[in-house]
């Protein structure tokens, strides 16, 4: 009895492990039809017509795949949806078309130099698709084991039993595999195949022998045979690599000298040369297809001037992907110069890029998003209770209303309530500042402050 | 078609010799990489060895045809593998047969059936409980292009070890002594040996 509540436990942890709320979890596409219009509330985006719509147009020229190159800036206030077009976009152009997306600020490194991690996130958003004989397993699951060690910390034991109508074998799971089983909810009567090199498993069905517990299985489960013969076979299957992977693969050091080589770190140009040139060869032989893909730079105006002028020459090149990016700046100094530029961002590369603006979102929806968001994150709102927070929302920010669903929500279910009320949100509101008033409170107190300059922090500098 | 003995006597040979050991690598001309290991006494293939190399690239591991597998010191980023008690099979080549071991086998030898493929070579190793199945392909018939027969198969069960014997066929063993001839005349490098003489 213990035993299995403590499994159950450990189940439940699991579970909540892989699916936390994030900050723009509730998105699930662009919300377009067909046409590519963008519908007023769809797949969790809300209002944002124009620039969704501008978003559509770039993802349809990331799925034509001819234009090398772009540049795309999606500029507007904080809080005004550019990450959530950035993700809406990733989530439409789905798993194969590679998405990359990395903050402005993620490049300065000890390790590696800016333009390197440039480089490498450019090349991390090419795939190529390519086709390789490799070992795949498949059979129907007899048994997943699955052990933790006591203590709860440590790595976990996993061991598979697969069988075909020939033979019945044990594999052991390393902890990446654990994971994706996991993940993948495989259980005892599925038929699957993974690949051996990859690691990756697809669900093929259920077993006709158990088709007899039907009723514990969704509809739309697939029946199939089990397998014949080997479990193990050499197959020919299409996959997609991006050029950065190939780049690692080729540049790796060998003998025993990767035994010392932990990360790769940065990449000969040598190495890269000579890959581009076999990937046109493949192309040319039709070995392979080049998928360019997308790399998003959120908070752009973090990049320096050196950047700016490598982004320059770089989106110049053929092999390069659609690059969008995000700023909140307006007219500001570019950083590593004392020039200033609009977005923060030089001229001439300003020249190149399309600019899609987002604009600030009205009182409705506001309202829509809020209610996105509680279904998301789980709690029920009185309609009063919306509607203050929804004023909440216009007299401060987006995000500070957001925070309030969540504490509002844990407030109401300390005090037992189903639903959310106006007494929760004012709760809330009263225990947690937004940032306007947390600068009133500083203005008014500040002489009880540590180093505190008086009349000059009102001529702080805030970049 | 070429057959195989000018293919590998026009590859670009490299020989080492150790003890009575001659490792010899072959670089055949369409690329491939082969090293193959012979006692020098007895004249037999102790171990052979193919490079097998992906599309996308990168060094390329071993595989072993013939002889004891290499360890693998790979502990950390496995995805999946059999667990070390499920069946293997590793090959030898002696004299007059070409052997396939199957261990971790338990069951008693009335429960496996070998049969033969005669088109396309290869060796079905059945059991009546449905444990085990394996489809072995005969490298060495496939390069003569000899067909396989299934009267030439002999097996006995010994220490939860299956040992499978195909009786070699005369065309290979001629093929054999004319390549061991052959690895004979190459110029052997001592190991120890270096190419230029550091100063």
């Amino acid at each position: 009895m213990a035993v299995s509540a403590a499994a159950k436990v450990q189940e439940v942890r699991e579970i909540t492990r892989i699916e936390r709320i994030g900050a723009h979890s509730h998105i699930r596409g662009l919300g377009l039809d067909d046409s590519l219009e963008a519908r007023h509330v769809s797949q969790g985006m809300v209002g944002q017509v124009a620039a969704r719509r501008a978003a559509g147009i770039v993802l349809q020229m990331v799925r034509d795949g001819r234009i090398a190159g772009r540049a795309v800036l999606l500029a507007g206030q904080p809080g005004t949806g550019k990450t959530a077009i950035a993700t809406g976009l990733a989530q439409a152009l789905g798993h194969d078309t590679p998405f990359t997306s990395m903050a402005g600020s993620e490049i300065y490194s000890l390790e590696m130099s800016k333009t390197e991690a440039l480089i490498q996130a450019i090349r991390k958003s090419i795939g190529v698709r390519i086709k390789e004989e490799s070992e795949i397993i498949e059979g129907e699951v007899v048994e997943v084991q699955i052990e933790r060690p006591a203590s709860g910390v440590g790595t976990k034991v996993g061991k598979l039993i697969l069988k075909s109508t020939d033979m019945e074998t044990v594999y052991d799971l390393g902890g990446k595999m654990i994971d994706s089983i996991l993940k993948e909810k495989v259980q005892s009567g599925d038929v699957i195949t993974i690949d051996k090199a990859t690691g990756k498993i697809s669900r093929l069905g259920r077993s006709f022998t158990r088709a007899r517990d039907y009723d514990a299985t969704g509809q739309q489960t697939r029946f199939v045979q089990c397998p014949e013969g080997e479990l193990q076979k050499r197959k020919e299957v299409v996959h997609t690599v991006t050029l950065h992977e190939i780049d690692v693969i080729n540049s790796r050091t060998h003998g025993f000298l990767a035994l010392f080589s932990g990360d790769t770190g940065e990449i000969k140009p040598e190495v890269r040369e000579q890959i581009n040139g076999k990937v046109a060869e493949w192309r040319e032989e039709g070995k392979a297809e080049i998928i360019p893909g997308v790399l998003f730079i959120d908070e752009v105006h973090m990049l320096d001037i050196e950047c700016f002028s490598y982004l320059n020459r770089a989106l110049e090149n053929e092999m390069s992907p659609i690059v969008i990016m995000a700023t909140n700046r307006g007219i500001t100094r570019i950083r590593g110069t004392n020039y200033q530029s609009p977005h923060g961002i030089p001229l001439d590369l300003l020249d190149r890029m399309i600019i899609v603006p987002t604009v600030p979102y009205d009182e409705k929806e506001l309202k829509e998003i809020l209610s996105i968001r509680c279904e998301e994150e789980d709690v029920q709102l009185e309609d009063k209770a919306l509607e203050i927070l929804t004023k909440i929302c216009t007299e401060t920010s987006l995000r500070y209303a957001i925070q309030l669903i969540t504490t509002a929500g844990l407030i109401a279910r300390k005090r037992k309530a189903p639903e959310v009320g106006i007494e929760d949100v004012k709760k809330a509101y009263m225990l947690f500042y937004d940032e306007s008033r947390s600068i009133q409170y500083l203005t008014d107190y500040q002489k009880q402050f540590m180093f505190d300059h008086g009349d000059d922090a009102a001529s702080m500098d805030t970049t | 078609m070429i057959d195989w003995l000018t293919i590998l006597k026009n590859a670009k040979k490299t020989c080492i010799q150790q003890g009575n050991l001659r490792k010899v690598h072959f670089l055949l001309p369409d690329g491939r990489e082969m090293v193959e290991e012979y006692n020098m006494e007895t004249g037999v293939v102790t171990r052979r060895a193919w490079k097998v190399k992906t599309n996308v690239g990168g060094e390329g591991e071993w595989h072993i045809e013939v002889g004891d597998p290499e360890p693998t010191f790979k502990t950390e980023d496995i995805l999946i593998k059999e667990n070390s008690s499920q069946p293997f099979v590793s090959r030898r080549i002696t004299r007059k047969n070409l052997e396939w071991r199957i261990r971790n086998l338990p069951y008693s030898i009335d429960v496996y059936s070998v049969t033969v493929d005669p088109e396309s070579r290869h060796l079905i190793v059945r059991t009546s409980n449905r444990k085990y199945f394996k489809i072995l392909n005969i490298p060495e018939l496939e390069r003569l292009n000899l067909l396989a027969e299934q009267n030439r198969i002999q097996m006995f069960h010994k220490f939860n070890t299956l040992v499978i014997n195909y009786e070699k066929p005369k065309q290979l063993i001629d093929f054999e002594k004319a390549l061991f001839d052959e690895v004979k005349t190459i110029k052997a490098c001592k190991e120890g040996d270096m190419d230029c003489k550091p100063s």
